[in-house]
């Protein structure tokens, strides 16, 4: 068999519903995207628990604090499968690292922009984690089995970031005019990254990760369904959406919003969002400050060898 | 470092089901790392944590699902029965009439 064919029936059993397992033999292109995405995704867990750690020691009850905290946990959690999956396909944990501190591997877009209030820390974790969900339950069906398994467990947890982060805007909404402000200012300022949240609308036909079954649905239509689940909910609470053009189109059974400026999204992607750098200083600095941890690892396997 | 693969039971009688695997310098560390990895909520009644070197992955379809005929063994290989029934169900009541 030339290489072609065992590509192209390697493609076939991928559109056949086959899923594919880390000891199998998989067409460079398909590991290297696997890789990458799944890479990206455990990046973003990992940059994800950055604003949220800023808000623990300013978490207004305990209560709250130790929720903060186990979401936190949880987040690094999800990086510590995810980079097992990406070890597995080839590319060792220091040299992950060092990709994300050096700004040479991406992590997604929301986590590029700082945290002003308690407000924020509400609507990341209602609608951020809320937006997450919905592509990461459509990530079940990855045609990568080991992503496919971890996005379960992923989701159970993130389940509970939701309703947490639920809890908290409930909270402030239905308390004194100055905490309901917090909560639309907070909206009004993640407006724009949840709405590109899962990028530009490309076609089907032209997405490769789709195309080998790395994602399971196209982004456009991820954010229908965010969409059609959380603009009802949210204005339901009293809260406006900043958005004159967003509408349900009974015709088409779509939702129309305003332009999205994808160029801006794809220079945030790059690092030139209003926190990156802040936020990859912080993981440098918090990477080298545990360096003694990695160091006193290391060495008890050097004293179980000697 | 060496990687252990865990698995899990999540309620006593239970089978336990391959979760992940951890990262570890010894087989002290990977317990630790089992445990808090893969029950943070106390999702675990018991855990085994198996370094994946003495894993042995069988996957030959050749070996694992040999193209032989071997509906005897199972209980759909004897549907039979149903039209063998009615047919002794039919002659007895022929021998009744």
């Amino acid at each position: 068999m030339t290489d072609d064919q065992r590509i192209e029936e390697f493609k076939q059993r991928i559109r056949d519903g086959h899923r594919v397992e880390a000891g199998d033999w998989m067409p460079d292109e398909y590991r290297f995207r696997v890789s990458r995405f799944i890479e990206m995704h455990a990046n973003s867990e990992i940059m994800g628990a950055l604003p949220e750690r800023d808000w623990i020691l300013r978490a207004p009850s305990l209560h709250r604090k130790l929720a903060v905290t186990a979401k936190i946990q949880d987040e690094v959690g999800h990086a510590q499968l995810l980079y097992r999956l990406v070890e597995d396909l080839g590319k060792p944990r220091e040299q992950i690292l060092a990709d994300l501190i050096d700004g040479k591997s991406k992590f997604h877009n929301v986590f590029h922009y700082p945290t002003r209030s308690w407000g924020d820390v509400g609507i990341i974790a209602w609608l951020v984690d809320a937006a997450a969900v919905i592509s990461q339950a459509a990530l079940q069906r990855s045609s990568y089995g080991p992503y496919a398994r971890v996005m379960r467990r992923i989701c159970w947890e993130e389940a509970f970031h939701l309703k947490h982060g639920e809890d908290i805007v409930l909270t402030a909404v239905g308390g004194t005019p100055r905490q309901k402000a917090l909560i639309q200012e907070a909206l009004e300022r993640w407006w724009e990254p949840l709405m590109m949240f899962y990028g530009p609308p490309t076609p089907a036909e032209q997405d490769k990760d789709l195309a080998w079954g790395i994602k399971s649905r196209p982004n456009e239509d991820l954010r229908q369904e965010f969409l059609g689940k959380y603009v009802k909910r949210i204005r339901e609470i009293g809260l406006e959406i900043p958005d004159p053009a967003l509408r349900f189109d009974e015709a088409s059974g779509r939702w129309e919003y305003s332009p999205i400026d994808w160029e801006k999204l794809a220079q945030i992607g790059r690092g030139h969002g209003p926190a990156s750098q802040q936020r990859l200083g912080f993981r440098r600095l918090s990477y080298e400050e545990t360096g003694w941890v990695r160091q006193a690892v290391a060495g008890s396997v050097a004293e179980l060898v000697a | 470092m060496e990687v252990y693969e865990v698995f899990r039971q999540e309620k006593e009688g239970e089978a336990m089901v391959h979760v992940g695997s951890v990262d570890a310098p010894d087989a002290e560390l990977a317990v630790q790392y089992a445990r808090e990895v893969y029950s943070r909520r106390s999702e675990a009644t018991r855990l085994w944590v198996v370094p994946r070197a003495a894993v042995m992955e069988l996957d030959d379809a050749d070996f694992l699902r040999p193209p032989i005929e071997r509906t005897y063994r199972m209980g759909e290989g004897y549907r039979v029965t149903i039209a063998k029934r009615r047919q002794l169900q039919a002659r007895e009541a022929g021998h009744g009439a």
